[in-house]
């Protein structure tokens, strides 16, 4: 789709702090599971769910030093900028 | 007694009050409805009914029914009625003035499973092909999203394994968080009659629940575990499972992933997941976890129902995939008798759940994300499709609050009075500019509306809905719309109206459509539901008259095995403390319905004309209360008051209520804490006070904002 929308309203999409929790939460589900793994579930959980602008917003506090976030979410998340790591169609957790 | 009137026609239908779905035979005289009857051929009750389906049906031609559409520019004016087409221009110029300001993405809606498949399928299609983005979300978001999610990571499908009439075949019966004979009470009758021929019931679940006792029903166990603490003893019974090597080697190397079996097993079978560990976490006998494990693994036929005492935890999804785990692990899948079934709440809500009504995924749960699953929709709709997925509902609510989301069309929904933490909506809601409510009755969400579009109940519609064992069946018009449309035939202006040139002769031909784009439906038509009566989904070539019982050879996920997830229990970050020293929790009794738009509009509500809250004599002793008391529960969030009860069912430190009563306001006090998968609300773990009410004059405490609530959650922890 053409993307005529302008970017009328400015600030985060949801407010930060629900974010972090929601982000944080992920991480903890994925906390048994073996970091390569973690990180795989984490990136593709929010490639999936989350509407782009939640994505963007995490980055963006992500490049402002992350704070609350734990480090098993950062290094999710930044996956979401690797290009090798897009695997579309994906559905809960790691897979082979 | 009044001697009963011979009715002139007889139509047959479905019942859209929980997820059994009864069949019912509607018997009419003119445009009137005189008597319901169960169906004896519907597959799913074989002639049975409760009280709701049988006599909680005058709702649909109640006094409150709204027949004409109304418009107003400011939710502080008086509503005005207009004529059909200027409610749906006035909302069309509405949404494209909100689109045309804040962007594409600045709406969206929010479809029910009160409404038949071909409603709820057209709702996305108006999201994604007419309002342009993937802001589409249903009322299964806040019940049993978590189910979608957890089956689907580990058997690859989000339903119910079984037909109902396989419980018949079940020697042992484990109930989560489910009260089956209050909530779903036409199964619940089949459960005791097979519990009565000697099947050994394992309940899980705080309450004392009538499922735990009852006449013709007792559990052999009952875990009576502190509420937010499933997890733990999920992983619990599966560490004695394992460690007592009592789980099905065969299967799982023949069956599922052996090396995530390994890590899993390596996962419960862990020192923190003893019974002696978790057992005091939980509240509970240690050997009373072991008893329900060797129960559980011994069947040889053993099978899970669970309900939203499972799902609405911060851990649903985790909690759904134990369940998953659990029956993988013991071999209890693909056969007569065994499974992992959810008992959703809602006539269609399976129909709800499979039909796209989802942010990220399509008809037929596929994704908006994969390129050739949204080519499909865009050949067949003739517009290009958004790739990025949408706002789910809460999220819809949080944007709304930083300006982000304006508008919104609520098909069949009371966000207000059914979604947690109450404040926090109403206040989303002041801030969007238009509001459209399509619904039977003005209720607690139009106070905050601008446009409202009159319903149609599903006594006035054609349609299927799609019950809790996958079953397809037909919702057939008994009498003529009230308002003049069927709520697809409004969701259809409203597209025309917002430019998109669509028509549909008839229900039928929105059910092929949907068919040509969802596989497990493929097979679906009125043609096959009228010939048969019902079919189980998948019904395709391979299953033309549908599936009973599901991965009989294999699972439906790329390697056809079955999976094993790492369930960690995190604990919820609600809590008890000294402000907030009990836990609430909420369910369901037999009469009334849910919040009770429809059932307080019937004959029904003299057996329960108030919610009430259920207290240990221990607790009341405490706080210095008696029965029938009138108190102020408090939490974090908000207030809100009831009528005390003692109560034998619950432990002390837990207290429950009912949410039937828009009085009750029990989502007064709920948190804003959900899953962490899909969003699904907590409404089963909330920390508050209980006082008595001193003086009738003072008013409710108000919550002290959500921000606040945070705050002082993290204070407390530290």
């Amino acid at each position: 789709m053409t993307d005529d929308e302008r970017p009328a309203v400015t600030g985060d999409v949801i407010d930060l702090e629900l974010l972090i929790t929601m982000a944080n939460q992920i991480g903890d589900f994925f906390a048994p599971y073996p970091p390569d793994r973690a990180r795989e579930g984490l990136r593709n959980h929010l490639r999936t769910y989350w509407d782009p602008r939640m994505r963007s917003a995490l980055l963006a506090h992500i490049d402002a030093g992350g704070d609350g976030l734990n480090l098993r979410v950062i290094e999710g998340a930044q996956q979401l900028r690797e290009k090798a790591a897009d695997k579309s169609g994906y559905y809960g957790p790691p897979q082979h | 007694m009044p001697n009963p009137r011979k009715p002139e026609r007889e139509t047959i239908t479905i019942c859209a009050y929980c997820g059994v779905g009864c069949g019912f035979k509607a018997e009419t005289i003119g445009n009137e409805i005189v008597r319901m009857t169960p169906w004896k051929e519907g597959k799913a009750n074989h002639g049975h009914s409760c009280i709701k389906g049988r006599f909680a049906y005058d709702y649909w031609c109640h006094p409150d029914r709204i027949k004409t559409p109304m418009i107003r520019d400011s939710i502080e004016d008086p509503w005005s009625e207009v004529s059909w087409d200027e409610a749906f221009a006035h909302a069309a110029k509405e949404l494209k003035r909100i689109q045309g300001k804040y962007g594409r993405r600045s709406v969206g809606g929010v479809s029910s499973s009160r409404c038949t498949n071909e409603e709820i399928f057209l709702t996305q299609k108006f999201v994604r092909a007419v309002l342009g983005n993937n802001n589409i979300d249903n009322c299964a978001r806040i019940c049993h999203s978590p189910t979608q999610f957890g089956l689907s990571a580990t058997v690859g499908t989000g339903a119910a394994s079984q037909h109902f009439d396989s419980i018949l075949q079940a020697d042992v019966i484990m109930v989560i968080g489910a009260n089956p004979t209050e909530g779903h009470p036409v199964f619940g009758s089949m459960m005791k009659r097979r519990i009565r021929q000697g099947a050994k019931l394992i309940v899980i679940d705080p309450r004392r629940t009538e499922t735990v006792d009852s006449p013709h029903c007792r559990a052999d166990v009952h875990l009576a575990l502190r509420p937010g603490t499933n997890v733990a003893i999920l992983n619990s019974i599966a560490h004695v499972i394992v460690r007592e090597n009592r789980h099905d080697t065969e299967f799982i190397k023949s069956r599922c992933e052996w090396q995530e079996f390994e890590q899993w097993a390596k996962l419960v079978g862990s020192e923190e997941y003893s019974p002696d560990k978790v057992g005091p976490l939980a509240g509970v006998d240690p050997e009373d976890i072991r008893r329900a494990a060797r129960i559980y693994s011994t069947g040889p036929r053993s099978t899970i129902y669970y309900g939203l005492g499972v799902t609405e935890h911060s851990q649903g999804s985790t909690g759904v995939m134990c369940l998953g785990n659990l029956g993988l692990a013991c071999g209890m899948y693909g056969r007569e008798g065994v499974g992992v079934n959810p008992l959703r709440g809602q006539g269609n809500v399976q129909g709800g759940s499979c039909l796209g009504s989802w942010p990220h995924v399509f008809s037929g749960y596929r994704f908006v994300t994969d390129d050739a699953t949204r080519e499909s929709f865009e050949a067949e709709w003739g517009v290009e499709l958004d790739s990025e997925p949408g706002l789910r509902l809460p999220n819809m609510f949080d944007a709304a609050l930083t300006g982000h989301f304006k508008g919104m069309y609520i098909m069949g929904e009371d966000p207000v009075q059914s979604d947690p933490n109450q404040n926090h909506i109403i206040a989303a809601f002041r801030k969007m500019e238009c509001v459209i409510v399509h619904d039977l009755f003005l209720n607690e969400t139009s106070k905050f509306a601008h446009v409202f579009l009159p319903g149609s109940s599903s006594l006035e519609k054609d349609g299927t809905f799609t019950n809790a064992e996958r079953r397809i069946g037909r919702v057939r018009k008994v009498v003529e719309p009230l308002a003049g449309y069927q709520d697809w035939e409004v969701t259809v202006k409203l597209m025309n109206a917002m430019g998109y040139d669509v028509e549909y002769a008839h229900a039928g031909e929105v059910l092929e459509e949907l068919a040509r784009l969802t596989p497990a439906y493929a097979g679906a038509s009125f043609e096959l539901v009228d010939r048969i009566g019902s079919a189980q989904w998948p019904v395709n070539a391979d299953a033309p008259e549908g599936t009973e019982v599901l991965h009989t050879d294999q699972f439906p996920r790329a390697n056809g095995r079955g999976t094993f997830m790492l369930t960690e229990f995190v604990p919820t970050r609600e809590r008890v403390s000294a402000q907030y020293p009990l836990l609430l929790t909420t369910g369901r009794i037999l009469s009334q319905y849910n919040v009770g738009t429809q059932t307080r509009r019937t004959a029904n509500s003299q057996w329960h004309h108030e919610d009430v809250l259920e207290m240990s004599l221990a607790d009341m002793q405490a706080g210095g209360l008696h029965d029938g008391d009138r108190v102020t529960i408090t939490s974090r969030f908000g207030s809100t008051r009831l009528k005390v009860v003692e109560s034998a069912r619950m432990n002390p430190g837990v207290i429950y209520t009912t949410f039937h009563h828009a009085e009750s306001k029990a989502n007064a006090v709920t948190s804003d804490l959900s899953d962490w998968a899909t969003n699904c609300p907590e409404y089963k773990v909330t920390a508050v006070d209980v006082t008595k009410v001193t003086s009738t004059k003072s008013k409710h405490a108000e919550s002290s904002g959500k921000r606040a609530a945070h705050r002082e959650r993290e204070a407390e922890e530290v």
